[in-house]
């Protein structure tokens, strides 16, 4: 994608870290550009968060260098590194006011009262809580707690802004409404962010690119979309979403065909033609085909079976409203097949036979 | 909590009794407790102001007049609470810096600090008196190697030996507030450009300042109540502790101002409990939230280490100091005098008996009181009767009353039939039982608070009836909370001489009496050699408590009731 033109805001070179025996972080680098909002995510224990709080200064790697804007802050105390922490559990204080909260920043550095005033009213009415300055933090919500959290990152205007799962804490509804909400400000100050989740449907939602992390290294750097759509590994196929991985050989090569390649693949249920550009495709290779739910067709039973049509009996059913997702045995092997507007499609009910249309486009992992 | 049972096949009017019995078994204990405790709480306090306004001829402030008049005793009352003034700030103070240096502060002195700052708990509290007295009295080893002139006795030696010897008690509530700070709000401050003075003044000491101001008054109550450290260190100001007892075993008898000036005694105290206990209570920032993270060890400026390590290193070394001395003085024949190494107050066998009676009775009210504690634990915890916020009251107010008031009650409620006591085994052990049982109760309702009601909902929806779910289920629970109350009533009672000195006679003679009256004749090797040896029964206790309670896991010094007086 582009975004080259942008400058580098954050550069981190080979950064390691362990904590006592465990290797942590393994020698991780990346380049976050000038108002992107980067989303570190992984599973649990992946150091995403260790990451974080190195950038921001409150744990010192053991090696590597944190660059922001061309300076090393290696060194460099907390408050002066350019960068503004907001925690999980937004460590609001819990004796101060909204704008006491919001102003301390700017209070601890000497601003006075009526500028600071003044402030707060422009960060407040930014993150839509205006008219609630004199409340205590625990008569808010959470989704006005989280915002007051933000308000008070970006009072002293700092260059990165760093946000350690920000939403975890949010019933599911909010947590969604929050998601705009935060990439709406985001967008409109310009500034430069790292958010850190495990939910993945957070992270492709939301962020411009995904460092996707897996046990102290960075696995895939990319768009949603290019994440989504071209995962690098099995792992981080089956992290962004549902998948089906499926093994094959290569049967026939026939060449190329405009920008993409064809071939066919032997499955342990028959023979596929997909088409896919990405990887060289020699007879005889063992690959792994990343096929997503919702590529998948699910159709009533078919006497003669088409091109990457295949028969098959619906083992599971998940009824949920919008779309119904399927686990069909074709033969040995299970697929997940997802179904949108289930009510006109027709719903397949459990022990039913049906018929299942593979999609030709595939992404191919070699194994 | 209890149903009806519902059946519809004859029942023997015993069978009906025990169903009835044990469907109000809580409402019958209540009771009982309410009676107990009116008994052996309420009516001595009663009985001691009834005598203060009882005169020859009947109803009289005669008494009271006094006490408001002469200015002897007004001054004792105000110099009473000016010293717990004075030693709740220096003590809490002291408490902070220790707190702050053990959770902020190097990491090769934490360990160090925190144990030295706990030690006065196996020490009774009167061995900090005894060891100014043998380092600075008027033949103190440093006032002659020295010359000096100025005197430890008045309000400066009673400050300094009330400061450490509360100041574990201080020392734990404050590390408890400390430590469950919310770290991320002082890195958030951090991060916002504020030094480590601005965070301490505006966020660390405001979201302690519950737990500071629970310590203040406790270490409050507790100077105002003390007698040991008192009697031996007040020279010629006049004191109410020391007072009482003066007025009371000097010469004339006087049991009307006695029970006057123990009135004004127990005035603040009370007074304090209540404040404590209805604005106090349930007041606390909750802030820790969401997942910890793997945190890196704390670390404390260099200009607060200025001042927080030298306040915290001079206490712990006068702790040391102390020990030392008192160490030093049972093994020497006269210390100060003549220092050669003299075995004979170690193995003096004057105190054999007087300790022999202190731990039989500590024993006996260790056990009691944790038996009354854990029942009013339960009784208050689960009951659902009228009444019960009262009895919750009664129950914590032991901690409240000042020993020797109490002492001075039951000598006026039990001097008679029915219940004659006085001079017995018995009324020390329940003059002890009625003070230390606080800590049982403490103990039991915390675990009881964990436990959920849910748990004894299903063992009665399976069956059981309440005595069976007590003892199947809850008991085995809140056992740890009993070997708890167990021990510290034990090692409470060990050392308590406020209480027991009026009580105890010749057959029922306690060690701590022993020191107090050796210490004030001036026999200070065998005083010494004595506390030694009572350092050494507390100190086994707590090993046994430390290790009982890591294998029950039950935590020992996140709780309150550490002090002693």
């Amino acid at each position: 994608m582009s975004g080259s033109e942008k400058k580098i805001m954050l550069d981190l070179k080979n950064i390691r870290k362990s904590f006592g025996n465990v290797m942590v972080l393994k020698g991780v680098s990346a380049q976050i550009r000038e108002g992107e909002l980067a989303t570190f995510v992984g599973p649990s224990g992946c150091g995403k968060t260790t990451l974080l709080r190195i950038i921001g200064g409150l744990t010192n790697q053991d090696s590597g260098d944190v660059i922001v804007d061309g300076q090393n802050i290696n060194n460099v105390t907390p408050d002066k590194r350019g960068t503004q922490m907001c925690f999980q559990n937004y460590a609001l204080f819990p004796h101060m006011t909204v704008a006491q909260n919001v102003g301390y920043g700017l209070d601890v550095h000497g601003w006075e009262k009526s500028r600071t005033k003044e402030r707060v009213e422009e960060l407040l009415g930014l993150v839509q809580l205006q008219g609630l300055g004199n409340r205590y933090i625990e008569k808010l919500s959470g989704g006005q707690q989280q915002r007051v959290a933000l308000a008070r990152a970006l009072a002293l205007e700092p260059k990165i802004l760093l946000l350690d799962e920000p939403l975890s804490n949010l019933d599911a509804n909010l947590r969604v409404q929050m998601r705009g909400t935060l990439l709406e400000i985001q967008k409109r100050v310009g500034i430069t962010t790292i958010f850190v989740t495990h939910d993945q449907s957070e992270a492709m939602s939301i962020s411009d690119r995904l460092f996707v992390m897996n046990k102290g290294n960075i696995e895939q750097i990319g768009s949603p979309l290019e994440i989504y759509q071209s995962p690098n590994s099995a792992f981080i196929a089956g992290f962004v979403g549902y998948v089906n991985i499926l093994g094959g050989t290569i049967k026939k090569h026939p060449g190329k065909e405009t920008e993409e390649l064809c071939a066919a693949v032997k499955t342990d249920f028959g023979s596929l033609d997909i088409v896919t550009n990405g990887i060289c495709l020699e007879e005889g290779n063992k690959i792994d085909l990343v096929v997503r739910p919702e590529a998948i067709r699910i159709l009533p039973p078919k006497q003669s079976l088409g091109v990457n049509e295949f028969k098959g009996r619906v083992k599971t059913m998940m009824y949920a409203g919008s779309m119904v997702k399927y686990v069909v045995e074709i033969g040995d092997t299970r697929i997940i097949v997802d179904q949108f507007d289930p009510i006109n499609e027709g719903l397949h009910e459990v022990g039913q036979e049906c018929c299942v249309i593979m999609p030709q486009k595939v992404h191919v992992l070699n194994q | 909590m209890t149903e009806m049972v519902i059946s519809t096949d004859e029942k023997s009017v015993w069978e009906r009794g025990k169903n009835l019995l044990s469907a109000n078994l809580i409402n019958i204990t209540a009771l009982i407790s309410f009676v107990i405790l009116g008994v052996f709480l309420i009516w001595p306090v009663t009985a001691l102001f009834l005598k203060s306004i009882q005169g020859p001829e009947g109803f009289t402030l005669h008494y009271y007049r006094e006490f408001l008049t002469k200015s002897y005793y007004y001054r004792s009352f105000f110099n009473t609470l000016f010293l717990g003034i004075l030693t709740t700030s220096v003590c809490v103070f002291v408490g902070f810096c220790t707190a702050y240096m053990t959770t902020r502060g190097p990491v090769y002195l934490r360990k160090a600090l925190r144990i030295i700052s706990l030690l006065p708990i196996i020490a009774p509290p009167y061995i900090f008196a005894l060891s100014l007295i043998i380092l600075m009295g008027r033949s103190g080893i440093l006032t002659k190697t020295f010359d000096l002139s100025w005197s430890i006795y008045g309000f400066v030696g009673c400050v300094i030996a009330q400061t450490l010897s509360f100041l574990p008690l201080a020392y734990i509530m404050i590390e408890n507030s400390l430590s469950t700070l919310n770290p991320n709000l002082e890195d958030s401050a951090s991060n916002l450009g504020a030094s480590e003075q601005k965070i301490l003044r505006s966020i660390t000491i405001p979201l302690c300042a519950p737990g500071i101001l629970k310590a203040a008054l406790i270490v409050f109550v507790l100077s105002i109540a003390e007698f040991g450290n008192v009697a031996l260190l007040s020279g010629r100001t006049p004191f109410l502790a020391p007072d009482v007892y003066i007025m009371i075993t000097g010469a004339e008898s006087n049991f009307n101002m006695g029970s006057v000036l123990s009135v004004f005694l127990m005035i603040p105290c009370l007074a304090i409990f209540l404040i404590q206990g209805y604005i106090i209570k349930g007041k606390g920032y909750t802030t820790i939230l969401g997942k910890p993270v793997a945190a890196e060890p704390r670390s404390i400026s260099t200009p607060m280490l200025i001042i927080f390590a030298p306040v915290t290193i001079l206490a712990a070394l006068l702790i040391l100091i102390t020990f030392g001395v008192v160490g030093a003085g049972a093994f020497t024949k006269i210390i100060g005098i003549n220092n050669t190494f003299v075995w004979e107050h170690i193995l003096s066998t004057r105190a054999d008996s007087a300790l022999f009676n202190s731990v039989k009775i500590s024993l006996i009210t260790g056990f009691l009181g944790a038996v009354v504690g854990i029942i009013l634990a339960y009784v208050i915890e689960r009951g659902k009767f009228k009444g019960r916020t009262f009895l919750e009251f009664l129950s914590l107010s032991g901690f409240a009353l000042p020993g020797t008031a109490l002492a001075i009650g039951y000598i006026l409620a039990f001097s008679k039939p029915p219940l004659h006591l006085t001079g017995t085994l018995i009324i020390l052990v329940l003059c002890c039982v009625f003070r230390e049982f606080v800590v049982g109760v403490e103990a039991g309702s915390g675990k009881l608070k964990q436990l959920s009601t849910e748990m004894e909902d299903a063992s009665a929806n399976l069956g059981a009836n309440t005595v069976t779910t007590f003892w199947r289920i809850v008991l085995p629970i809140i056992f740890p909370a009993f070997i708890y109350g167990f021990i510290y009533g034990f090692m409470r009672t060990m050392v308590t001489l406020s209480a027991v000195i009026f009580l105890a006679t010749p057959r029922t003679y306690m060690a701590s009496i022993f020191i107090f009256e050796t210490g004030t004749f001036g026999e200070l090797g065998l005083a010494c050699a004595t506390s030694l040896k009572l350092i050494l029964i507390v100190a086994i206790s707590l090993i046994v408590l430390q290790f009982l309670s890591r294998w029950t896991g039950l935590s020992v010094t996140r709780s309150q009731g550490v002090g002693a007086a």
